[in-house]
């Protein structure tokens, strides 16, 4: 898919599940609602009682439609939504 | 005792009486410890159906509906329901039956990512691989299916946890988190109070969350107050009380004109528990353009989703109304809309011998006993149900909205029937709709269940048909049924008598024939393959754009 409008790179850090189904539930959240991946990391939090997952968006739409999904995940339980890095254009 | 027996232990500590299901391999200990025991089971004659079922179930009482089916196959056919009830909030919890752990992720007999499948179809969904938390996963998925804004909960457990040796342990009270109140949002109240005060032409759009949010008292109360004139949802018809005169019917694709060119013309829209779905709104973009909104849901990601909203609040509509109930000064507008009404009735007077299907189901409206349930499945006869039919609550219009599945009817009206079996349960099925769960009719027959059967025939899949005639140059492609099976006949050999009508004169004998016996009984009513639903916004046009091609008998 190719567009010429403005889209902005976001950083979402996100707290879930230890369970591989709760990364596939993030990611089938964010595939469905149309908002781009650029960027993936995760692992285990201090206590192992979870996965620290970083994700990198890249959307037109604002990204409050995604965050307001993903924070209805059951196994979510925190999300943090950091400033939006510069925009770029997306060919 | 073992997981299996918990289960059945965790459903009747839930005050499960009723389940539907289909039994098989991997979810025969669950099988073996229903047995004999409390929870009667419905052995419905595909999974689909029983789902349906567990749909017509929750949807009718406000209770929760269960279905169980078994790994692979059973778990498959239980997915179009699944997406139904999510799509429509429905509480369900689905009960899977898995292979051993042993094997998973072999490709074992019968064995399907179910967990995976379920993923997109469901609110939330559990594999229980330890027996430990078998009683904490089902108590939660209960809390989960009801809690919010509710929906199908999916509980995958394989065959070894079943068959593994666990304690009862007396729950830990889990529900308790979940009915924490949300502070009032005090400034935004004030904003729409302030909203609704000044407003002019202000409407009050009515979606299947109110109902659901124990909320009629509070809406009646509420528009009775401000006076202002309101429109309802598909799942929110029968939410407003009939006595309400601005109450201006169902707004969308097949809405009333005057519910439709109102909304259009508002100053101030407020969307209560509703969430623009497009076939309300029409063309976003030209939908109700002078309007500010007032948005309250259960849901945050529905505010500002589709359409932004002036004020938007998050919460429980019994608490938010009765705050926002101030009165309001617009009596041209009532006025206006009450004219809409006049100007814009039905009419009924249809020439000819054939039957015509509004005044059919107006007729069946007025004859149907009260509180009856009535469930349809999904095309033209769908939509005349909604528009000519009335209810006294959403419980008692059991339609299927957000997916609009065909086969629906038929299975949601016999779990309508066994959570109020006091009541009459009447399913308005179409003649392409009816044949998809048909095998239904042999619960019926088990169970001796008295579901009233409507069959609208017109020998078409109607509504697909008449997109044909409008939209696609009267291409008929693969609408025609003309081949239909003898319905009667069908229905006969499942032991239900049936009566077959193609003439105005015969409807009201025939109404009345069906509601006296005792049993059930199915009504095979021949209309003509040329009606179509009026009005109807076209694909793409704003809503006041409607195409009201009025019956053959205009000139
Ligand atoms: C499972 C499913 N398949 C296909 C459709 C598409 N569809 C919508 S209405 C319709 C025709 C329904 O025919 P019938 O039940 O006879 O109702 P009618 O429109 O004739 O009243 C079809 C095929 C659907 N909604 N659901
Ligand atoms: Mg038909």
């Amino acid at each position: 898919m190719s567009t010429n409008s403005m889209s902005t790179q976001h950083t979402l850090t996100i707290q879930t599940g230890l369970e591989v189904v709760a990364v596939e539930r993030l990611l089938q959240v964010t595939r469905y609602r149309g908002f781009q991946l650029c960027g993936l990391e995760m692992k285990p939090m201090a206590d192992n009682n979870g996965l620290l997952v970083t994700l990198n968006i890249l959307s037109d739409k604002p990204i409050s439609l995604l965050t307001a999904q993903l924070n209805k995940l059951y196994d979510v339980q925190h999300l943090e939504l950091h400033a939006p890095a510069a925009a770029v254009l997306r060919a | 005792m073992t997981g299996a027996e918990l289960v059945i232990k965790l459903l009747t500590e839930h005050g499960v009486e009723s389940i539907f299901g289909y039994p098989g391999g991997a979810i025969m200990p669950i099988y073996d410890a229903l047995y004999q025991s409390p929870v009667k089971h419905y052995l419905c004659r595909h999974e689909q159906g029983g789902a349906f079922s567990a749909i017509g179930f929750a949807r009718a009482s406000g209770k929760t509906g269960v279905c169980m089916a078994t790994s692979g196959p059973g778990a498959t056919n239980l997915i179009t329901s699944l997406a139904d009830a999510l799509l429509d909030s429905v509480p369900v919890v689905a009960i899977t039956g898995q292979v051993s752990q042993a094997v998973a992720g072999t490709d074992a007999f019968q064995e399907v990512d179910v967990l995976g499948l379920s993923l997109t179809v469901t609110k939330h969904s559990f594999l229980v691989k330890n027996v430990n938390d078998l009683a904490d996963t089902l108590r939660q998925a209960f809390v989960l299916a009801q809690s919010g804004r509710p929906g199908p909960v999916l509980v995958d457990i394989p065959k070894d946890v079943q068959l593994a040796q666990v304690e009862y342990v007396v729950p830990r009270s889990l529900a308790a988190v979940e009915t924490s109140q949300a502070a009032m949002p005090l400034q935004q109240l004030q904003l729409a109070r302030e909203l609704i005060a000044s407003a002019k032409k202000p409407i009050a759009y009515i979606g299947g969350g109110v109902h659901m949010a124990g909320a009629l008292t509070e809406l009646n109360d509420f528009l009775q107050t401000t006076g202002m004139p309101s429109v309802t949802t598909l799942k929110a018809m029968g939410s407003v009380d009939k006595s309400n005169p601005y109450y201006l019917s169902m707004l969308g694709m097949h809405g009333t004109q005057a519910a439709n060119i109102a909304v259009q013309q508002t100053d101030l829209l407020i969307c209560l528990g509703a969430r623009f779905d497009d076939r309300v709104t029409g063309n976003l973009q030209k939908f109700a353009p002078e309007a500010k909104v007032i948005h309250i849901d259960i849901d945050p990601a529905e505010l500002n989703k589709l359409r932004r909203a002036d004020c938007a609040m998050l919460g429980d509509l019994r608490a938010l109304l009765p705050q926002m109930a101030v009165a309001t000064n617009c009596a041209d507008w009532q006025q206006y809309c009450l004219n809409l009404k006049l100007q814009h009735g039905w009419r009924y007077d249809h020439p000819g011998e054939r039957i015509y299907a509004p005044l059919l189901l107006k007729q069946l409206s007025e004859r149907m006993p009260d509180n009856s349930v009535v469930s349809c499945d999904v095309g033209q006869h769908q939509m005349w149900v909604a528009q000519h039919m009335s209810f006294n609550t959403p419980r008692n219009h059991l339609s299927s909205g957000g997916l609009g599945t065909m086969g629906f009817g038929l299975p949601a009206a016999i779990g309508a029937k066994i959570s109020r079996p006091n009541d009459t349960s009447i399913v308005v099925s179409g003649d392409g709709s009816f044949m998809m769960n048909v095998q239904e009719l042999a619960t019926i027959k088990r169970f001796r269940l008295p579901v009233k059967i409507v069959v609208i025939d017109n020998q078409r899949l109607g509504m697909v048909k008449q997109w044909q005639q409008l939209f696609f140059n009267g291409r008929y492609s693969e609408t025609d049924l003309s081949d239909n099976p003898d319905f009667v006949s069908l229905a006969a050999a499942f032991a239900i008598p049936g009566h077959s009508i193609s003439r105005k004169d015969e409807v009201a004998d025939a109404l009345d024939a069906m509601f006296t016996w005792p049993g059930p009984y199915l009504l095979h009513v021949r209309i003509d393959e040329t009606d179509n639903v009026w009005p109807l916004v076209p694909p793409g046009a704003a809503n006041h754009d409607m195409m009201t091609d009025l019956p053959q008998w205009e000139d």
